[in-house]
């Protein structure tokens, strides 16, 4: 009944659904023995089975959200899966992909995280736009294309990068060269020339491994919350004490115009 | 080597002192090395005379060039990659799907109406293809970009190939092409088979074909 000639379309039930595996390139299926998992708002497409859904932060919950959920600024963005079955994940069909952290430490664009085990903790990163996992288990993201791995020293497009892994957070890095002396001077005041595109880039050193994704489309951004209003922290919009520089223009030496309108931010 | 396909869609060149890539502005993802990479204003090789040539031809896309020592990854708008090795003939290809190529090409344009006159022009229209398109010729690699997988069909003088107009990417080599018809009774009542407009290719060569009917 069930066997099908030639290509038609693979048939699942619950028994033949993968445990913690991919079922294709675009879908994910998560196996629960009365377990638990953090899921990202509506990217559950299907499940089998009694799973329970339930919002962060009602009660019950508390105690997870306290031990495992390490931004409660943002916790109305995630449910708690909870039950007996088999569940499917899914984004837009994106390549999803299960990543296996062991005592370690994984940094990730906030859009394309879509499930976590309550055993990693979920942290936002001091990039803004970034959450960090800290621990042992397995989570799930998304990626436009295959993710690349590669190791550092490597410079990456802004919006190529998926995330890093074990290594110090990256820099900005800008081509002085192009920017600077005659040609840059005269190409930032004519507009002739054009920008290359590629003036910036994150610069990543030290050892670890950085995720690139193979477009430079980017997935739609998920709040990370905000952060405390507090002096130091960076993004919170309060200045720092002290003698501070001139505010929001950052200036070359040698340079004729606005580093931010020539990158157009 | 000098493309290297790391899935569908990313490529990974190597950049070695002395030789020259083209690629697509903002194209780059990542690179390891000292790599620079430089606007190209005329869009590609040549003079100023050339650059004129394409601004005219509408095949002037933005172009950079990337020189140095290392290894760079290109990918562009989740496109789908495919790495063409050309051996001393000439590849035909619209100027905006160029995601990468070598310096060692020779990039030139064409007007459609020099092969077949009007109906060349026509058939450039139908392809989406304008009444220009960018050739390269020489040894070298191009990466070309297309919406969805890519297939090579090869073309032998006893087996032409027949390609949908708007998923035709490609081709390379000796190569006739026309534009058959099968306009029936049916399409003047607008009940046509959607596939009036066949683009046959005879020769020697080979043409890519894209897995989508959507441009880039």
């Amino acid at each position: 009944m069930s066997q099908y000639a030639g290509a038609g379309p693979t048939v699942h039930d619950p028994t033949t659904l993968p445990s913690d595996d991919n079922v294709n390139n675009y879908t994910f299926c998560v196996e629960l023995k009365g377990s638990q998992w953090f899921l990202q708002k509506g990217k559950m497409i299907a499940y089998y089975g009694s799973i329970d859904f339930n919002g962060i932060g009602h009660g019950r919950l508390d105690r997870l959200v306290r031990t495992s959920f390490h931004s409660p600024l943002h916790a109305s963005d995630w449910v708690v899966a909870e039950g007996s079955g088999k569940m499917l994940l899914a984004d837009r069909a994106f390549d999803v992909n299960s990543y296996d952290l062991e005592d370690g430490n994984l940094t990730i664009r906030s859009g394309n995280l879509l499930a976590f085990q309550p055993t990693l903790a979920l942290k936002q990163s001091i990039v803004p736009g970034f959450l960090t996992l800290i621990g042992t288990g397995k989570f799930v993201a998304a990626s436009n294309g295959p993710v690349v791995f590669m190791e550092p020293p490597i410079r990456v497009d802004p919006q190529a990068l998926v995330g890093w892994a074990d290594c110090p957070s990256p820099c900005h890095h800008y081509d002085h060269g192009y920017m600077t002396g005659l040609m840059g001077g005269l190409r930032a005041m004519t507009g002739l020339g054009g920008a290359s595109g590629e003036e910036h880039q994150f610069e990543f050193v030290g050892a670890g491994t950085v995720l690139l994704q193979s477009s430079e489309t980017l997935m739609a951004e998920q709040a990370t919350g905000a952060v405390p209003q507090q002096a130091g922290v960076p993004g919170s919009g309060v200045p720092s004490t002290g003698p501070s520089q001139q505010a929001g223009v950052p200036r070359l030496p040698g340079q004729l115009g606005d580093l931010q309108r020539r990158f157009g931010l | 080597m000098t493309f290297r396909e790391l899935n569908s869609k990313m490529v990974e060149a190597t950049v070695m002192p002395g030789q020259r890539l083209f690629s697509q502005r903002g194209a780059m993802l990542a690179y390891k090395g000292e790599v620079s990479f430089t606007p190209n204003m005329s869009g590609g090789q040549g003079g100023i005379m050339s650059m004129i040539g394409r601004r005219v031809a509408n095949e002037a896309t933005p172009l950079m060039t990337v020189e140095g020592s290392g290894t760079v990854l290109f990918g562009h708008g989740g496109h789908h990659v495919q790495v063409i090795n050309l051996a001393g003939d000439t590849l035909y290809v619209e100027a905006d799907r160029l995601l990468a190529f070598e310096g060692t090409l020779e990039q030139g344009t064409m007007f459609m109406g020099s092969q077949g006159g009007v109906m060349g022009m026509v058939r450039g229209q139908v392809t989406g293809q304008g009444l220009f398109t960018t050739t390269l010729k020489g040894r070298g690699a191009v990466a070309v970009m297309a919406h969805g997988g890519v297939i090579e069909l090869p073309i032998t003088p006893q087996r032409p190939v027949h390609v949908d107009p708007q998923a035709y990417v490609a081709h390379h080599g000796d190569v006739r092409n026309k534009l058959s018809t099968a306009l029936g009774w049916r399409d003047m009542v607008g009940r046509g088979s959607g596939e009036a407009f066949q683009l046959e290719l005879s020769g020697n060569g080979a043409v890519y074909v894209q897995a989508s009917e959507e441009k880039l």
